[in-house]
């Protein structure tokens, strides 16, 4: 991987374009001159950067795009062509800090030469996590992987004592390997890396999750590394998918009872909102179990907004379940409105509770085993729960994200046909 | 936030002589992480609202707990009585006539006061922080490369778990993840590992916790924690420099670990956290 190693080529020279800098790094004075040269000698920091984070098993490749407009520094963090906007660059002498606030953590930096290096931090219950970061100015080369390395895979996650499935999908894209991983609660997000002969890595990471598939086909079987945070290491082998099913289906996993479906939470005015309410009385009812915090559930917005579109004028319903973060409803309702807004939500939202899965069960309590962010329950003209789908497939998988669309509106039309 | 910088610039004094005890690069024993590493946690302790060194109280919640007057379970200053209780998997609190729940594992703000439930159904812990943070900066004794060590794994026959309190007192399944040997000045020695898992984000950790003869004369009387690295498919890394004291060592709030049995060491590890001047 001749690339990373460039990376720890650091020299002693500072950013390579404000070389002027250095004389001021010891004046007192270049806090209140640093903006003037940083804008005059740019880029500074500005550009693409290929930046790595050093696991135990190996980097992890991503993107970073900084650029400084109207004076002011942003940049972007992208995972091949997934990209999201980080929501502050701070450059203050030979230090860049990168913040991602969605998930309070940050990338610190400084520059050595023309690379970066620092580590990525943030926190949890136990204080700060830190991984090694460093970056080299450019961008990561386009390394497809070969035919027999493409498909679908079905995994087993090896952990101590256990095997647990999973699926793997290994495609092609215009910025190299992409790809994703399924259980039977959902999947990973999209992942991007490159591959070499026989061997690969792709990986995810978004600010909070630090995810990492490597591996290598020998013959017809696939070994290889499941990398979760800075330490985590999870072997798996994996073989060619036949067609069969390899997951449990996600309608199987999460049950009801067989009475009919109640719930009473507030809206975002307040207004406390029951299954009895007139507008919902002798409708088909959908009812989406989500979170503003949780990714697979933006990616499940649009696809219900277009089935309330198309069938809401022959009796659809959809009300919207949010379990959010705080707890606190002045800054749920914050966060679900701007939900509400982004994807130009017409159906009913309500605020029903905090995202602790067991606590959201409890709220929940005529269904059993119900595991996944998004859920989505369809009820028939009686309210009763005839399918529920734990899960959502995102655009990460067309082909399941287009299937499960399918079947999704299939569902509604038979119970709008039901009298 | 200076500080945190120059703390960073610091490192790369050390890399060279990283680089040349173990000839290749590894970026996990460079003392660049290290340092890098403590600056990130002072940093919490000094200024988290859950940093032990704001923790009031920390209690089982067993068939309720009150907080605030006087005579409450948790005495808290200017604050009117509310009830924490747990009803079937969730925490309830009661606060001047209103109940809501409490998220397991986060903070609730509740005046100038955070409260935070974990631990398992049953058996959680109330955690208390209050406004204001203790003044402690940890030590640590001088980064010794020798202290880094690489051994393999002896995973037991089956699958077992045990019940165990992690640093901050909370009590966690965990998995007996196998027998840790080592080679000392004074032979081979064992260490009892144990995976802990967190399901959001699937991540685990193989965890030790360790006692040594430094304990009571330099370091922390109880021991202290440190995780493996894994290295390849058989072989781990373990880095007692990056041994650090249960969260009792920072606050008599927390409830503290017992030490482990069998993972006594007959040596002194002068390596990792401090405790004390």
């Amino acid at each position: 991987m001749a690339t990373d190693e460039t990376l720890m080529n650091g020299g002693m020279a500072e950013w390579r374009n404000a070389v002027l800098l250095r004389s001021f790094r010891h004046s007192s004075f270049r806090h209140l001159l640093l903006p003037l040269f940083l804008s005059v000698q740019a880029p500074g920091p500005a550009g693409p950067w290929r930046a790595v984070l050093d696991l135990a098993g190996g980097p992890l490749r991503f993107a970073l795009t900084v650029e400084q407009k109207g004076g002011t520094w942003q940049g972007k963090l992208c995972n091949g062509t997934q990209c999201q906007a980080l929501s502050a660059v701070r450059v203050a002498g030979d230090s860049v800090v990168f913040d991602i606030a969605t998930y309070a953590a940050t990338i610190a930096a400084v520059a050595r030469g023309d690379s970066l290096v620092g580590e990525y931090h943030n926190v949890g219950r136990r204080g700060p996590r830190t991984i090694p970061f460093r970056a080299a100015r450019g961008r990561w080369p386009v390394e497809k992987g070969f035919g027999g390395l493409t498909g679908r895979w079905d995994a087993q996650f090896l952990t101590d004592f256990d095997a647990s499935p999973r699926v793997i999908e290994l495609r092609n894209d215009r910025a190299g390997l992409e790809g994703t991983i399924i259980s039977n609660t959902g999947d990973y997000g999209l992942f991007w890396g490159h591959a070499q002969a026989d061997s690969f890595s792709i990986s995810h990471f978004d600010g909070s999750y630090v995810y990492m598939l490597t591996g290598r086909l020998k013959a017809d079987t696939l070994r290889g590394v499941f990398h979760a945070g800075l330490r985590t290491q999870t072997r798996f082998i994996a073989v060619r998918s036949n067609g069969a099913p390899h997951l449990k289906s996600p309608s199987e996993i999460t049950t009801a009872d067989t009475a009919p479906f109640r719930f009473s939470f507030p809206d975002l005015e307040g207004r406390q909102i029951t299954e009895a309410d007139p507008r919902l009385r002798g409708k088909v009812v959908v009812i989406d179990v989500f979170g503003t915090w949780c990714p697979t559930c933006h990616d499940a917005a649009p696809a219900l907004v277009q089935l309330y579109k198309d069938y809401h004028a022959r009796g659809l319903e959809i009300v919207g379940l949010a379990y959010e973060v705080s707890g606190d409803s002045a800054t749920d309702n914050h966060q679900v409105r701007l939900y509400r807004d982004t994807y130009h939500i017409p159906f009913t939202l309500l605020r029903a509770g905090t995202n602790d899965t067991e606590a959201a069960a409890a709220t929940l309590p005529q269904l059993t085993n119900f595991t996944a962010f998004p859920t989505t329950i369809f009820l028939d003209r009686t309210g009763r729960v005839r399918r529920i789908h734990a899960g959502f497939y995102g655009p990460a998988l067309p082909e399941q994200h287009a299937k499960l669309v399918k079947e999704m509106r299939a569902e509604v039309e038979s119970l709008l046909r039901e009298r | 936030m200076r500080n945190y910088w120059r703390l960073s610039r610091l490192t790369s004094h050390f890399l060279p002589l990283t680089l040349l005890i173990f000839g290749v690069r590894s970026p996990l024993t460079a003392q660049d992480g290290l340092v890098a590493e403590r600056s990130a946690f002072a940093l919490w302790l000094a200024n988290a609202p859950d940093s032990p060194l704001a923790a009031l109280a920390q209690q089982a919640i067993g068939t309720g707990l009150t907080l605030g007057p006087e005579d409450a379970d948790v005495p808290l200053k200017n604050s009117t009585r509310m009830t924490v209780r747990a009803e079937g998997s969730s925490v309830m609190l009661n606060h001047q006539g209103i109940k809501t729940p409490l998220p397991r594992d986060r903070l609730t703000a509740i005046g100038p006061y955070q409260l935070r439930p974990a631990g398992p159904s049953g058996r959680s812990v109330l955690t208390v922080f209050g406004p204001e943070h203790r003044t402690l900066i940890p030590s640590y004794y001088p980064a010794d490369s020798h202290f880094v060590m690489t051994g393999s794994l002896t995973k037991p026959a089956s699958r077992v778990t045990h019940r165990i309190l992690m640093p901050d007192g909370v009590e966690t399944e965990a998995i007996e993840a196998g027998v840790f040997t080592i080679q000392l000045e004074s032979g081979p020695a064992n260490l009892k590992v144990y995976r802990i898992a967190d399901e959001d984000t699937g991540e685990s950790e193989l965890v030790i916790y360790f006692q040594d003869l430094t304990n009571g004369k330099g370091s922390y009387p109880a021991g202290r924690f440190v995780t493996l690295t894994p290295r390849d498919e058989i072989t781990y890394l373990l880095d007692f420099n990056r041994s650090r004291n249960p969260f009792c060592a920072y606050s008599t709030a927390y409830a503290c670990p017992a030490p482990w049995p069998g993972n006594r060491l007959s040596v002194e590890i002068k390596a990792g956290e401090k405790y004390g001047n």
